[in-house]
């Protein structure tokens, strides 16, 4: 820091150098944001715009060039809102991300609580605990394969608690696939949560804890009453980023189903991927996917109106700590 | 190593000799190694360049040393290439077909592709290069048919896939079996002559306490239609009539969606999820009794390195059936891995030769004999003589393989070939599975198959009907050899 | 019952819960690394086999040395080595990541320092991040492919570094919030130019900060697999690209060297993750948390 005071100081006069400072200002803002600008005019956009026109245009690959494709209004939304698979996908998807966000969750708040004050051996359950996400989603995907099969080891184990060989069909029941490719959500994701949550307990405040057991409360009402109101705000962001990442998965669902058995996994992500990949539909691929974005806003949209008036009570209540400290 | 140039009329009176040896089984060796020379001949003005394709590298590693016989001759060669499954292959081609890229020289890919990639604008056809080498498709039967669309050659087939008839033999053979079969169904018991047959055997040895499961037939999203198709086939039925209507609700459509569902009896319960990798396993491990399957599969288990079935196996044509009084014996050919060439591609033409060069007697039996790389299956005429092919398959499965090969029909061989492949795929695995009820699959299908038809053009669809339907097998029989 | 006793107790509840989960998530992991030790007859033996017997080291030579297979004749799956696959993934991963957080840095003081974006643009930033990939891959490729970026890792590494961007903005923000504007104010009046200022005196106080971001979006760019899939061809194949080429073997399943690989994967995330555990915690806090 020693380099900082080296640089010798402006003497300017004070109004003319009030003006400079503000042009200064004004120059560094922008050579920040410069880049972001191009980057959403250089790439996003056109993609957007590209994506929107093909909304518009029905392109049939084998007939001719994109840029001959023809106009047709809002057929190709009409066809894709009247596509029973399109709303099945997204039931598909809510459902997975839902249930993989609340037992992301659940288990995640469950290790904090468990761990948010020291013991012998907290820092290895840490590391042991933090692994999963740490790992490649695709490798999850193969590991869970060999685990699930038929004559796997988790089939094994069942089988001899059991007594009897019982093999439970994981990975080809239609009505177990989601499910499973659930499970392997909440434990490759469950330490998102977890570390969030972890970080929003050993940031409450000492004293209200403090005082309402003077007062005798027990461990269960001050959980309830004290600390589960201040962690609000970080519970509604462990859910809300979990469960916008969970609707965009793909690797683990395609590793391991690829849509099937029969329908039961074609989630959002592996519709589109099949229609425009496979099917070549490029059109209705792109009309899905404005659709998808306008569902995704608007629960994006929701979220962020909860998460700001969290932010901002929070923000209210360290202002009001430090003004009284 | 020099070659000599051929003269103009050597060049000749090999054209001459081709019309006359064509019309023998198999030509003599001699004429084998003068079709190479007259490949390396027509590509040596063009100087070294190495080449890149999209191929999957079990297929590719047994080219590997013809492809190196080919650069020391004429400095052609393979430079890179994208290692991926041929099933993943489609999709990977279709999306360079949009954009119309130059990157890939070659694609080593479904033969089914071709309609849908040559509408798109992406194949080189490869008359012009076979003329100038005076070169041609020595295939087994009517089999090299398959590579054509409208009249032009646009594939050179380096693997024969068929579905042949598996049967364990040494099941058959039992004593105790025949008997108590025979006492069942009042026919000995043998190769099965019709499906029904075909699905009583499963069903009599299907023993699952025992890790004996009757059926090995793939049943999962990606591949069961491709067994679907042969039912239809194999019941005289067609997916189109002439108006590109679909034409799968229809006896025969009705009767392949029986064969289809009904072994879920006789499947192992994971079925309605495996793949190949899983079901290879089953195969060559001794846990299943029957199954039309990938041809390959003929020389894994019987190399007994890998397998604990070598020797218990017999192999035929798949079952036949009573076709309006005639008997009739079809099976599919599908993935087929033919070798296209990208008209984009600056180096087009060194890429085609190589093509050729791979499609020559020489080559084929190189790679088909590798009882390795199991992933070649005999196409050549000359495979079905050669002593290191025939090692590699036993004779019983050799001569299964050629017979097989004579009545191969195509998958459907349109433009939106995937598409319509997926719409019935999907449909049949939902009600394998149990989510759809099994009498709404067929109409289901013919719905969505109708928006495609629309969707691509029925005019232009139906232009390619006559391609489709010449390329299906003329004959109801194989000839036996 | 008195308070030790309830101590007692709660400690082996504690310890319970805490250990049944520790087995949930070692068992795969376990799983994982002794089937890449197991000779292939152990790979799917039922019953089960749980130790592997002999360990053996054969499928890690097989999977990442160049002992060529063709000779043993035993499952082959990819002629290029996946040594190629873990160059690319790591300068690809590593090149987006650096941008993505030293780009990420800097708007995050521009935000926390001169309120270059609004709350409202923050958020619709974050929004950003929210959109699942596969939505806009289709154009993009198209748009690549005019560009002459696909299958480079130019165009791998431009997308991922926009897609990682809002994560990078919120978390290092939540970090240079924290940091005392006395420091600056000093620096500004002595006269420091507010680069200099951003560089020397703010990012040094929130290593840690930086640390725990890189992380998290090393993860993220590390394990990418739709972009890769669609966007990357032959010059550029990235790690779980390269491993999901064991989908469609034909040769049956190879799960020791499916394993070796995915060790391979998994094992250099690990360990930074590991030198690192620390600084996360903070990160992920996106300035919900106050100390």
């Amino acid at each position: 820091m020693s380099s900082v005071v080296a640089v010798p100081g402006s003497v300017a006069p004070a109004a003319p150098r009030e003006v400079s400072r503000a042009r200064g200002i004004r120059r560094f803002k922008w050579a920040i944001l410069a880049p972001l600008i191009a980057l959403f005019a250089g790439v996003l956009l056109p993609v957007l715009l590209l994506q929107l026109y093909f909304s518009f245009h029905q392109w049939s690959v084998y007939l001719g060039s994109w840029w001959d494709a023809e106009w047709v209004g809002l057929d190709i939304f009409k066809e894709v809102l009247t596509d029973p698979r399109f709303g099945w996908s997204i039931i598909r998807s809510l459902a997975f991300a839902l249930g993989s966000t609340i037992g992301c969750f659940l288990i995640g708040f469950g290790l904090a609580y468990l761990m948010h004050k020291p013991f012998r051996g907290q820092a290895l359950y840490y590391i042991l605990f933090i692994i999963p996400m740490l790992t490649v989603p695709i490798v999850v995907a193969y590991t869970a394969e060999m685990l699930l099969y038929d004559a796997g080891p988790i089939n094994d184990i069942i089988s001899r608690i059991g007594g009897v060989e019982h093999k439970v069909p994981f990975l080809t029941n239609p009505d177990f696939a989601l499910t499973s490719v659930m499970l392997l959500e909440v434990w490759n994701w469950t330490p998102f949560s977890f570390i969030i949550m972890l970080a929003g307990f050993s940031s409450l405040p000492k004293e209200p804890i403090e005082a309402a057991r003077i007062l005798g409360a027990s461990t269960w009402r001050i959980f309830w009453e004290v600390q589960l109101p201040l962690l609000r705000p970080v519970i509604f962001l462990a859910l809300t980023l979990r469960f916008l990442e969970a609707m965009a998965e793909f690797p683990k669902i395609w590793a391991l189903f690829q849509g099937g058995p029969g329908s039961a996994t074609e989630t959002i992500p592996v519709y589109i991927f099949l229609t425009t990949w496979q099917y070549f539909e490029v059109s209705k691929g792109a009309a899905m996917s404005y659709l998808v974005m306008m569902l995704m806003i608007v629960i994006v949209l929701l979220a962020i109106r909860l998460l700001r008036r969290e932010k901002h009570a929070i923000d209210a209540m360290t202002a009001a700590a430090s003004r009284t400290a | 190593m020099s070659k000599p140039r051929v003269s103009r009329r050597e060049f000749i009176k090999g054209g001459v000799g081709l019309t006359v040896l064509s019309a023998l089984p198999y030509a003599p060796r001699a004429f084998a190694q003068a079709e190479n020379d007259r490949i390396v001949a027509a590509a040596k003005g063009i100087g070294k360049t190495d080449v890149t394709g999209m191929i999957w590298s079990n297929y590719y590693i047994p080219m590997q040393p013809s492809m190196e016989d080919f650069r020391k001759q004429t400095g052609i060669g393979v430079g890179n290439i994208q290692d991926i499954s041929i099933f993943d292959i489609p999709q990977r081609a279709m999306a360079e077909a949009l954009s119309r890229s130059p990157q890939f020289d070659f694609f080593h890919i479904d033969g089914g592709m071709i309609p849908s990639l040559a509408s798109a604008g992406l194949l080189e056809p490869l008359d012009p290069y076979m003329k100038k080498a005076n070169f041609k498709i020595d295939a087994v039967g009517d089999y090299a048919k398959l590579f054509t669309y409208k009249g032009q050659t646009y594939g050179i087939p380096t693997d024969g896939n068929v579905h042949a008839q598996y049967q364990r033999k040494d099941l058959l053979e039992d004593p105790d079996a025949q008997k108590r079969y025979a006492d069942k169904y009042g026919k000995p018991l043998a190769m099965p002559e019709t499906w029904d047959d075909d699905f009583n055997i499963m069903k009599f040895f299907h023993n699952p306490e025992k890790g004996l499961f009757g059926s090995a037939n793939l049943r999962n999203r990606a591949n069961g239609v491709t067994w679907y198709l042969m039912y239809l086939y194999a019941h005289g039925g067609f997916p189109f009539a002439d108006d590109m209507k679909p034409t799968l609700n229809t006896p025969a459509g009705n009767r392949a969606l029986e064969i289809y569902l009904r072994e879920k009896a006789v499947a192992h319960p994971e079925s309605p999820g495996w793949g190949t990798p899983q079901m290879i396993p089953q195969i060559a491990g001794g846990r299943s009794v029957a199954c039309q399957y990938w041809d390959g599969i003929i020389k894994l288990n019987e190399n007994p390195k890998k397998s604990k079935t070598a020797g218990k196996w017999a192999y035929s044509t798949p079952p036949s059936a009573n076709v309006g009084g005639k008997t009739i014996v079809r099976t599919i050919s599908s993935p087929v891995g033919a070798l296209l060439v990208n008209k984009y591609s600056p180096r087009k033409e060194a890429a085609a030769y190589l093509a050729l060069w791979w499609g020559t007697a020489k080559s084929a039996n190189q790679y088909v004999a590798d009882n390795v790389n199991t992933f070649h299956d005999a196409w050549h005429k000359s495979n079905m003589t050669n002593p290191g092919v025939e090692a590699a398959y036993t004779s019983g499965g050799l001569k299964a393989v050629g017979e097989c090969l004579q009545v191969a029909c195509p998958p459907i061989y349109l433009t939106g070939y995937l598409e319509f492949q997926d719409q019935l795929g999907k449909h049949l695995s939902e009600a394998y599975v149990g989510q759809r009820k099994a009498s709404e699959v067929l109409p289901n299908v013919e719905n969505e198959w109708a928006k495609i038809v629309k969707r691509i053009g029925t005019k232009k669809l139906q232009e390619e009907l006559a391609t489709y339907k010449s390329n299906m097998p003329t004959i109801d029989k194989p000839k036996m050899s | 019952m008195t308070k030790s006793q309830k101590n007692r107790i709660g400690s082996i509840v504690r310890y319970t819960l805490l250990t049944i989960w520790a087995v949930i998530v070692a068992f795969p992991l376990y799983w994982m690394v002794s089937t890449s030790f197991k000779p292939s007859e152990q790979w799917f033996a039922w019953p089960t086999v749980y130790i592997p017997d002999p360990w053996t080291i054969v499928n890690y030579l097989d999977v990442w040395t160049d002992r060529q297979e063709v000779a043993t004749g035993q499952y082959i799956i990819s002629a290029q080595r996946p040594w190629i696959a873990f160059g690319n993934s790591l300068m690809i991963a590593l090149t987006a990541t650096t941008l993505s957080v030293v780009y990420g840095a800097v708007i995050a003081y521009g935000v926390s320092r001169y309120r270059v974006l609004s709350e409202v643009r923050m958020f619709q930033l974050l929004m950003l991040r929210m959109i699942p990939p596969i939505v806009i891959v289709a154009p993009l490729s198209l748009y690549y492919s005019a560009l002459g970026l696909l299958d480079t890792a130019t165009g791998l590494i431009l997308i991922y570094f926009l897609t990682t961007l809002p994560y990078s903005v919120w978390m290092l923000k939540s970090f240079i919030d924290e940091v005392p504007r006395e420091v600056e104010q000093a620096a500004e009046i002595l006269g420091a130019p507010r680069w200099r200022t951003l560089v020397e005196v703010v990012l040094p106080l929130v290593r840690s900060g930086i640390v725990a971001t890189f992380l998290f979006i090393l993860i993220l760019t590390w394990s990418e697999y739709l972009l890769a899939l669609l966007l990357a061809k032959t010059e550029v194949v990235t790690l779980p690209i390269e491993l999901s080429k064991y989908q469609g073997t034909t040769e049956g399943r190879v799960y020791g060297r499916q394993a070796a690989l995915s060790v391979g994967i998994t094992v250099p995330l690990v360990f930074i993750g590991l030198i690192i555990r620390k600084h996360l915690a903070r990160g992920f806090s996106f300035g919900m948390i106050r100390r």
